[in-house]
């Protein structure tokens, strides 16, 4: 079972397995988001004991049974892009991103336990198609007012080996 | 259940108006139902209001300026859906005997630009949660799916557009070419700024009766035959959303929504002379086509390819220019819907006549899947 990231503690680890520069912290964008174990860094859903639906982010709560059933679990890393756009113009507030505005793809990410997840993508938009197969990365989405980089989640191509 | 008839409708235009205030929108298109009606404003009996943006007791405040009668009103805030809300309660009150006449209104004036959902904060400060983000995606799949083209994309717009010329009460009012539409600016692929709607300012109007009164003020009876107001069963996609099941397959609620509405009204999709759909975005209106039962699914874009949607048409849809020509005062839409299958049925609708128009649909969908549909009958 992977640890849930959760402040400086276990996030703080990431950060020094992810980047050479582990001077200023790195913060996830909401706690309980993603986590890492040995293999690398999952989404951490949570899946319920009486039904099995799963549900994205973790919450106690299953939709399906209306009753608070669900136990974390570590969501597959890769899945299947099940659509896409590409974002043109720059979000109203909260959203924070580089200025200028650059487009990035957002998109629909099948995962195989059955789960569709809204995702940024990391991507040329010309190379994006439906169907492609597509694997999870954590990495910085902007600074906050303390200069913390705060980390998301992002889904990109599987590299052709 | 009584039978219930529209007797009067009545819009103020849809668009941008200043700084007119939301609250004389709202009383002009109450005014002009009354007057299409020709019922006094003390026999109604009943008045429901929906609005989001209106603020808390904006049906109050319309009253107070169309006249103070003491009758029951109740104010209503259901997203997209929240005209076709109104009507349904209108639509019980008389249904079920508890009166006689009934108004249904709605009205609106929107924040400028896309709305932005917000499930949660830290999802759309990592720049998602944006409604037209959603659309796009469905718009995609679909083209994967089916073989939907960004060219029948275009076309839908042209279309709505077109329509929306021969409407006085339509925003744009303009016909917009292949080529402006094709060109706009992309705003999410494949959906380009004249492919979506604009969220703006209007209000319409509703009057409903038993046969009994409405014989009283008219000879040309337009029953309204079912009136189904749904929300969604789980395991649908409903905008806006961080994840979605995919493990339970269940319709959508526009497919319960009009199944529910074809079986109350006794009346098939195969009856139909012309519908009003949610034309959020082009995609939309290829999509909501199946869901309606219109075609099979994956044939929505063949519906287009055939002529078959256009005014002259087999199934004209959107002859009023629908969303995209109006564009979306949410209050308002969905009377604004029933305003337009009124006027066709009673062959008022001028240079956008639909020939020999009998039966219509309306159809509204909207945030967390709120979906109402309603079937007219002359
Ligand atoms: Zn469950």
């Amino acid at each position: 079972m992977a640890a849930i990231i959760t402040g400086n503690g276990p996030c703080f680890e990431l950060a020094l397995k992810m980047t050479v520069v582990a001077e200023k912290s790195r913060k996830p964008i909401r706690e309980g988001l993603f986590a890492e174990d040995a293999n690398g860094v999952s989404l951490i859903g949570g899946r319920c004991r009486e039904c099995a639906e799963i549900v994205f982010p973790a919450n106690p709560f299953c939709p399906r049974c209306c009753r608070e059933t669900t136990e974390p679990v570590a969501l597959s890393r890769r899945g299947v892009l099940y659509s896409f756009t590409v974002q043109r113009f720059k979000p109203p507030p909260p959203y924070r991103g580089p200025d200028p505005f650059v487009p990035y793809g957002v998109g629909l990410i099948e995962l195989p336990e059955g789960l569709r997840i809204t995702s940024v993508l990391k991507a040329e938009p010309d190379d994006l198609r439906v169907g492609m197969e597509m694997e999870l990365v954590v990495e910085g989405f902007f600074e906050d007012e303390d200069g913390n980089e705060i980390l998301g989640y992002k889904f990109r191509p599987v590299e052709e080996r | 259940m009584r039978d219930v008839y529209v007797i009067g409708v009545g819009l103020h235009p849809f668009g941008r108006f200043g700084d007119k205030d939301v609250i004389e929108i709202g009383r002009e298109a109450v005014v002009a139902a009354l007057e299409d009606s020709g019922v006094a404003w003390k026999d109604v009996e009943s008045a429901y209001c929906g609005t989001v943006f209106a603020g808390p007791m904006a049906g109050n405040k319309v009253l107070a300026r169309v006249g103070l009668t003491g009758l029951p009103i109740m104010n209503l805030e259901n997203a997209c859906a929240s005209g076709g809300s109104a009507l349904r309660l209108a639509f019980q009150d008389v249904a079920s005997g508890f009166c006689d006449i009934a108004l249904a209104f709605g009205f609106e004036k929107m924040p400028r630009g896309f709305i932005a959902g917000n499930p949660n904060d830290w999802f759309a400060t990592m720049g998602m949660a944006v409604n037209p983000q959603y659309f796009a995606l469905n718009a995609r799949r679909h083209m994967a799916d089916y073989g939907t083209t960004e060219d029948h994309l275009v076309r839908v717009s042209v279309k709505n557009h077109r329509n929306g010329a021969l409407n006085p009460y339509a925003m744009y009012r303009k016909v917009m070419s292949y080529e402006e539409i094709a060109n706009s600016t992309m705003v999410n692929d494949p959906l380009r700024l004249l492919m979506l709607c604009a969220p703006n300012e209007g209000g319409a109007a509703v009057v409903v009766a038993s046969r009994e009164a409405a014989k009283r003020y008219t000879t040309r009876l337009i029953r309204l035959a079912s009136v189904v107001l749904k929300s969604p069963l789980y395991g649908t996609a409903e905008v806006p959303y961080i994840a979605v099941s995919s493990q339970v397959e269940a319709p959508s609620v526009t497919r319960t929504a009009s199944e529910a509405a074809y079986e109350a009204a006794g009346i098939g999709p195969g009856d139909l002379d012309l519908v009003e759909l949610q034309d959020t975005d082009s995609a939309a209106e290829i999509i909501y086509s199946e869901e309606l039962g219109l075609c099979g699914r994956g044939e929505g874009a063949r519906l287009l390819d055939d002529g078959a949607t256009e005014i002259g048409g087999r199934l004209p849809v959107n002859p009023s220019g629908g969303l995209l020509s109006k564009g979306e005062p949410l209050g308002a839409s969905a009377l604004g819907q029933v305003a337009e299958v009124v006027w066709q049925l009673r062959g008022e609708a001028g240079a956008r006549q639909v020939s020999d128009a009998r039966v219509g649909l309306t159809h509204v969908y909207g945030a967390l899947g709120n979906c109402a549909v309603s079937i007219l009958q002359c």
